[in-house]
C-alpha cells in the first residue's frame, strides 16, 4: 500500500517537470517565466510534503516573487522574443 | 474608513477561525501522533542545553545554527557581493541621477484601475504582517530572517507593480534610505557576532553567551532588514527604464 503523501509527491514533482520542460521550449520569454513560476509552485508543494517548511517559505517568496520580478526587469531591458536557430 | 475597519475585522475573525480549526481541532488531519524514526532522532538530538548552542527550542533553527552556522554566514556574504555588484554595475553619479529624475518626470504617467489598487493595499498589509511574524519569531517556528525578508521584498514589488516606482520615491522610499537600512541590518548582525568577544571574552559567533535567545533574535532581525532592503535597493536601481539610462549615458558621451 503506497502512502497517500508519497503519491501526492510523485504527482506534484512530475507536474513540475512537465512545466519546466514547457518553460525551456517556449520562445516568448514572458510566457516562459510564467511557466517557470508555476513549476516552482509545484516544487514548493513537494518541499512541504518532504517536511521542509522553512525551505517552502524561502522558495515561494524567491521563486515566485523576487526571481520573476528580476527577470521581468531584465526582459524589459532587452527583447521579449527569443530568436535564432 | 468605517468600511475598511469592518473588512479588516472580518478578515481577522476568519483567520482566527481557520487557525483554531486547523491547529486545535485538527480538521485537516495535519498533526498526526506518530513520528517517523528520522524525526524522532532529530527531536531527541537537535536541541542542546550546554556547549556551543544557539538556544533555539525549534529543531530546524537549532540544526541550522548549531551545525550549519557557517553556511548561513557565507549565504550572507554571497548576497552582499551580489548586491554590491548590481549597484556598482548600474551606478549613476549625482548629476546623472538628477538628469534621470527629470527624464522620468517627463514620462507619461499610467495608472492601474481602482480594483487592482484596493486589492494590492489589502494584500500588502497582510504580506508585511506575515513576513514580520516569520522573521520575528524565527527562533521559535520554521523560517527566519531570510524568509521573512524575501516575503517583505515581494510586498514592496506588488506596490511597484500596482502603483509605480515614482509613487514610492515620492513617499520617501529612495535608494539612499534603502541602502542605509541594509547597512543597519548588516551592522546589527556584526554587533551580535562580535559582542561575545568584547563583552564575555568568548569566540566570534559564540552567541550562547548572550542572555537567553537575544543572540538568535538579533541575527533574525538583522537578516530581515538586510535581505528586505537589499532586494529593494536592487529593484529600485533596476527599475530605472532603459531609455533613461541610455539618454543619460549618451549625454555624458557628448560632453
Amino acid at each position: 500500500m503506497i502512502e497517500l503523501h508519497l503519491l501526492i509527491l510523485v504527482i506534484v514533482v512530475s507536474f513540475g517537470f512537465v512545466f519546466s520542460y514547457l518553460a525551456m521550449k517556449e520562445h516568448d520569454l514572458l510566457k516562459a517565466l510564467a511557466l517557470s513560476s508555476v513549476q516552482s509552485t509545484f516544487f514548493a508543494l513537494g518541499f512541504y510534503i518532504l517536511a521542509a517548511p522553512d525551505i517552502v517559505l524561502a522558495y515561494l517568496a524567491i521563486a515566485v516573487g523576487a526571481y520573476t520580478a528580476l527577470v521581468i526587469l531584465a526582459i524589459s531591458k532587452t527583447e521579449r522574443y527569443e530568436v535564432g536557430e | 474608513m468605517k468600511r475598511d475597519a469592518l473588512v479588516a475585522a472580518s478578515f481577522l475573525v476568519a483567520f482566527l477561525f481557520i487557525a483554531y480549526a486547523v491547529t486545535a481541532k485538527n480538521v485537516l488531519g495535519l498533526g498526526s501522533e506518530e513520528l517517523r524514526p528520522l524525526g524522532e532522532f532529530y527531536l531527541s538530538n537537535a536541541f542542546a542545553h550546554e556547549g556551543l548552542t544557539s538556544h533555539s527550542p525549534e529543531v530546524v533553527t537549532a540544526i541550522v545554527w548549531n551545525y550549519r552556522g557557517f553556511d548561513t554566514l557565507f549565504e550572507t556574504f554571497v548576497f552582499f557581493l551580489a548586491i554590491m555588484g548590481a549597484l556598482s554595475v548600474l551606478r549613476l553619479d549625482k548629476e546623472q541621477l538628477r538628469q534621470a529624475r527629470e527624464l522620468e518626470k517627463s514620462m507619461p504617467h499610467r495608472q492601474m484601475d481602482l480594483i487592482v489598487k484596493a486589492t494590492t493595499k489589502l494584500v500588502v498589509v497582510m504580506i508585511i504582517a506575515i513576513s514580520a511574524s516569520i522573521a520575528l519569531h524565527g527562533h521559535l517556528t520554521p523560517g527566519g530572517g531570510f524568509q521573512g525578508g524575501s516575503a517583505m521584498a515581494v510586498a514592496a514589488l506588488l506596490l511597484f507593480a500596482a502603483f509605480s516606482k515614482f509613487t514610492l520615491e515620492r513617499k520617501g522610499l529612495t535608494l539612499k534610505q534603502t541602502i542605509s537600512a541594509y547597512a543597519v541590518g548588516l551592522a546589527l548582525i556584526l554587533v551580535t557576532v562580535l559582542a561575545p568577544v568584547f563583552i564575555y571574552g568568548g569566540k566570534v559567533l559564540e552567541i550562547n553567551l548572550l542572555p537567553g535567545e537575544t543572540g538568535l533574535f538579533n541575527l533574525d532581525v538583522g537578516e530581515y532588514l538586510a535581505v528586505a532592503f537589499g532586494f529593494l535597493s536592487v529593484f529600485l536601481v533596476l527599475g530605472i527604464p532603459e531609455w533613461v539610462f541610455k539618454n543619460v549615458l549618451r549625454r555624458e558621451l557628448n560632453d
